[in-house]
C-alpha cells in the first residue's frame, strides 16, 4: 500500500503526500470496504496526518507503522472528550482500549489532556494486551507506566473526522459488496422452480437496501464536500457523523440482510457472505462507535442551533 | 417413583402443577447447564436428558401408556412457561419432540414396542433428516433417495441442516420414494442407525463458530424394509400432520424474553440504564414482549379449547423472531466496542453472540419470508 503511494494520499506532496484530496482518499476507503482489506491503513493514515515532518515519512513509506490511541472506554472516543491519560517528565502513564490491530504496530499516538504523544511499542514501561475480534482482527488495550513519550505538534479533530469519514466509506464498501454478493445469490439459487430473486418479498428487500446504500454513498460525498471546504469545524464533524451514523446502521443492516436473504448457508462460517457482516460489526466502531456519533451529533446540533439563534 | 411424578398429572390445578414444575426444575435441573448461551451438545446435556427420564419429565406430550406424562395442551403450555422461565436448557430433543408423537400415530405396535422405550432411556438420540441443498423452503422437491431391493431399502443422497448430527445415532428421513408423481406424493418416511456403512457426518461450523449442524451423507445405505413408517409415499403428509402443537413453540417468547433480560444487565453494567434514550427504546421492547405474550395467550387459548392452531398462527413466529433480533441488535449498538469482541468475560454479556444466535431464527422452522406467505394466503386468500 506504501508502494503504491496510498498512506498520506490526501497529504499534500511538500508534506510526504501524494496530493489528492479527500475525495480519493474516500474512493479508496471505499473499495478497502470492498475487498475486505483487513490492515489498519485508515490509523495508519491518520498517524501520518498527526505526526510531524520527523516521522511522517517513515510512516507514509510503510517503514514505520504508527497507529492512534485514544480511548479509555468504550463510552467516548475522542481525546478531548476524556483523557485520564497523565504526562510528566517526558513519560506517560496511562491505559488505551480498543488499538485495532495494535499487535503490528512499531509506535502508538497516544493522546493525553496536554496533548498527543508519540510511544514506541517497544519501549520500558508499555504494555500491550490483545482481544480477538468477530473479523480475525484483534483490540489491543495498550498499558503505559512512566513510558518515555515524545510530545507531537497536531491538530487531533481534523484527523479523526477524516479518519471516521474513511470508516464510513470503508462501510459502504462492504454494503455494495455484500448487496452484489447478494443480488448474485438471489440469481443463482432455485426454490419452486425459479430463481428467489423473482419473488417480490425479496426484490423488494434489495429495494429497500438499494435505497439505504444510496443514502450512505450521498451523506458521504455530501460530508466529503463539506469537510474539503472552509467551514468551521463543528460543521465539518456535524457532517462526518452523519455519514458515520448512516453508513454504520446501513452496513449493520445490508449485512444482516444479505445473511437472511442467503437461508441457511447464511449462518455459516465457510459461507463468505458472513465475513461481511463480521466486518460490520467491527467497523461500525471504529473512529466513533454508532453510539458516539449519535451522542456527538446531537452535542453539536444543539451547539449549531444556539449560535444559529444569537446571530439572528 | 419419583416424588415429582403423579399417576395423573391432569388431575392437578393449573396453580399445583405450575407449582410442582418449579420445584421439580430445583431439585433436578444441573445448575450448570441452566440458561446456556449456545445449543448443547449430548456430552454436555446428557445428565439433564437422563433427569427427566429419571423422574418421568422428558415427554410431556406423549400419551401414559407409552411412558409420556399424557399432558392436556393446557398443562403442557405450563410445563414450557415454566421451563423457559426457569432457564432450562434444551435436549437433544428430536425424539421427543418430533419422532415420538409420529410414531404413536403412525407406526406399528413393533416400532413403538421397539423404538419408544429407547427414547425414553436415552439409549437411542435422534436427529432430523429433512432439509437439502437444493430443499429448503422449498421441503417437498427433495431428492435423496430410497429404493426398495429385496428386503432392504437402498439410500443415496445428502441431507443437510441437521441439528447435532454427529450426537446422535439414529436419523429420521424424508426421502424420495416416487418421481413419477407430485412431489409432495412420492415421499416416504425411514428410519436409518447413523452407524449404518455408507452414512457420514460432516459438522457445519455456524457464524458463532458453534457445530450446531451438520451435512449427513448416504452412499448406498442399507435399512431393512420394516423400517419404514406409515404407508410408503405417505412420508409428507406424516411429517405434516406433525406440525399441530409444535407451531405454537415457534412463536413462544422464550428468547426474546431472555434477550430483554440480557440487555437490561448490558445497560445496567455500562451505565446505560438511566439514559432516557435508552430507556424509550428498552419499554418499547418491553411493550412489543408484554404484547406478545398478549398474543401467544390468544393462541394458547384455542389449543386449550381443543381447536387447531390455523395458519395465523405464523403471526407468532415472524413477530418474536424479528424482536428478538431487534433487541440484540440495540445490544450491540450499546455494546460499542466490545460488541466487536469474539469473548468477553465470564460474567459480561456478550452482545455479539447473543446477536450472531439470533440470525436464524427467522430462516428455521419456515423463514420469515415463507411465514408470510403463509400469512399473506391467511389474510389475503390465494394470489392466483
Amino acid at each position: 500500500m506504501a508502494e503504491q503511494g496510498w498512506i498520506g494520499l490526501a497529504l499534500a506532496e511538500d508534506q510526504g503526500g501524494a496530493g489528492f484530496g479527500i475525495a480519493e482518499y474516500v474512493a479508496l476507503c471505499e473499495e478497502l470496504g470492498a475487498g475486505l482489506v483487513p490492515e489498519p491503513f485508515i490509523s495508519v493514515d491518520m498517524a501520518a496526518r498527526l505526526t510531524g515532518s520527523q516521522h511522517r515519512n517513515a510512516i507514509v513509506d510503510g517503514s514505520l507503522i504508527m497507529l492512534p490511541a485514544y480511548e479509555e472506554n468504550e463510552e467516548v472516543a475522542a481525546a478531548d472528550y476524556y483523557d485520564q491519560t497523565v504526562f510528566q517528565n517526558g513519560k506517560v502513564t496511562g491505559e488505551k482500549k480498543f488499538v485495532y490491530m495494535a499487535g503490528g504496530a512499531d509506535a502508538f499516538i497516544v493522546s493525553s489532556k496536554d496533548g498527543l504523544y508519540l510511544v514506541r511499542a517497544d519501549a520500558p514501561g508499555v504494555e500491550l494486551q490483545t482481544e480477538f475480534t468477530q473479523d480475525g482482527g484483534h483490540f489491543g488495550t495498550l498499558k503505559l507506566q512512566g513510558a518515555p513519550a515524545e510530545l507531537l505538534q497536531a491538530d487531533s479533530d481534523e484527523a479523526f473526522d477524516v479518519a471516521a469519514l474513511g470508516v464510513a466509506a470503508y462501510l459502504l464498501g462492504i454494503i455494495e459488496a455484500s448487496l452484489a454478493m447478494t443480488k448474485a445469490y438471489l440469481g443463482m439459487r432455485k426454490q419452486f422452480g425459479v430463481s428467489i430473486g423473482s419473488f417480490q418479498a425479496l426484490r423488494h428487500k434489495v429495494v429497500d437496501l438499494s435505497v439505504q446504500a444510496a443514502l450512505a454513498r450521498a451523506s458521504i460525498d455530501n460530508a466529503v464536500l463539506v469537510i474539503s471546504g472552509d467551514v468551521p469545524a463543528t460543521q465539518k464533524a456535524i457532517a462526518v457523523s452523519r455519514a458515520k451514523i448512516r453508513a454504520a446502521d446501513a452496513a449493520m443492516l445490508v449485512t444482516r440482510q444479505s445473511v437472511q436473504m442467503h437461508g441457511a448457508i447464511g449462518f455459516t462460517d465457510e459461507a463468505d457472505i458472513g465475513l461481511y457482516l463480521r466486518k460490520a460489526m467491527v467497523m461500525v466502531t471504529q473512529f466513533g462507535s454508532t453510539k458516539f456519533h449519535r451522542w456527538r451529533y446531537a452535542d453539536l446540533f444543539g451547539a449549531a442551533q444556539n449560535s444559529t439563534e444569537n446571530h439572528t | 417413583m419419583s416424588e415429582f411424578y403423579r399417576e395423573d398429572f391432569n388431575a392437578l390445578s393449573d396453580d399445583e402443577f405450575r407449582s410442582l414444575a418449579g420445584r421439580f426444575l430445583e431439585a433436578a435441573h444441573p445448575a450448570r447447564l441452566r440458561d446456556p448461551d449456545k445449543r448443547l451438545h449430548w456430552s454436555d446435556a446428557k445428565d439433564w436428558y437422563f433427569a427427566l427420564s429419571k423422574h418421568g419429565w422428558l415427554a410431556p406430550a406423549w400419551p401414559k401408556q407409552y411412558g409420556g406424562m399424557g399432558l392436556t395442551p393446557a398443562k403442557q403450555l405450563i410445563y414450557l412457561d415454566e421451563f423457559e422461565r426457569f432457564g432450562a436448557a434444551r435436549n437433544p430433543d428430536h425424539g421427543i419432540i418430533l419422532l415420538g408423537p409420529l410414531l404413536i400415530r403412525y407406526g406399528s405396535e413393533e416400532q413403538k414396542a421397539f423404538f419408544l422405550p429407547k427414547i425414553l432411556s436415552g439409549e437411542h438420540i435422534w436427529c432430523q433428516g429433512y432439509s437439502e441443498p437444493n430443499a429448503g423452503s422449498d421441503l417437498a422437491s427433495l431428492r435423496t433417495k430410497a429404493v426398495l431391493e429385496g428386503d432392504e431399502w437402498v439410500i443415496n443422497g445428502q441431507k443437510t441442516w441437521t441439528t447435532l448430527a454427529q450426537d446422535a445415532n439414529w436419523i429420521f428421513l424424508l426421502v424420495r420414494t416416487d418421481s413419477s408423481v407430485r412431489k409432495q406424493e412420492g415421499i416416504s418416511f425411514l428410519l436409518v442407525p447413523m452407524t449404518s456403512k455408507g452414512v457420514t457426518v460432516r459438522p457445519i461450523r455456524n457464524l458463532d463458530l458453534h457445530d450446531e449442524f451438520s451435512e449427513v451423507f448416504f452412499e448406498n445405505v442399507r435399512v431393512p424394509r420394516d423400517h419404514l413408517v406409515g404407508e410408503v409415499n405417505q412420508g409428507w403428509k406424516m411429517a405434516r400432520a406433525l406440525l399441530g402443537f409444535e407451531r405454537i413453540f415457534l412463536g413462544s417468547p422464550r428468547q426474546s424474553n431472555y434477550a430483554l433480560v440480557r440487555l437490561r444487565q448490558l445497560a445496567q453494567a455500562t451505565g446505560q440504564w438511566n439514559d432516557p434514550v435508552f430507556r424509550e427504546k428498552y419499554l418499547q421492547f418491553n411493550r412489543d414482549l408484554e404484547d406478545h405474550k398478549a398474543l401467544f395467550e390468544v393462541f394458547a387459548a384455542r389449543l386449550r379449547r381443543g381447536e387447531d392452531l390455523g395458519p395465523d398462527v405464523s403471526m407468532l413466529k415472524v413477530h418474536q423472531s424479528e424482536m428478538f433480533q431487534r433487541i440484540t441488535d440495540l445490544m450491540m449498538e450499546i455494546a460499542a466496542e466490545r460488541g466487536a469482541l469474539m469473548e468477553t468475560g465470564k460474567k459480561e454479556v456478550n452482545a455479539a453472540r447473543l446477536f450472531l444466535n439470533a440470525r436464524p431464527a427467522t430462516i428455521y422452522g419456515g423463514s420469515s419470508e415463507i411465514q408470510r406467505d403463509i400469512l399473506a394466503r391467511h389474510f389475503l386468500g390465494s394470489s392466483n
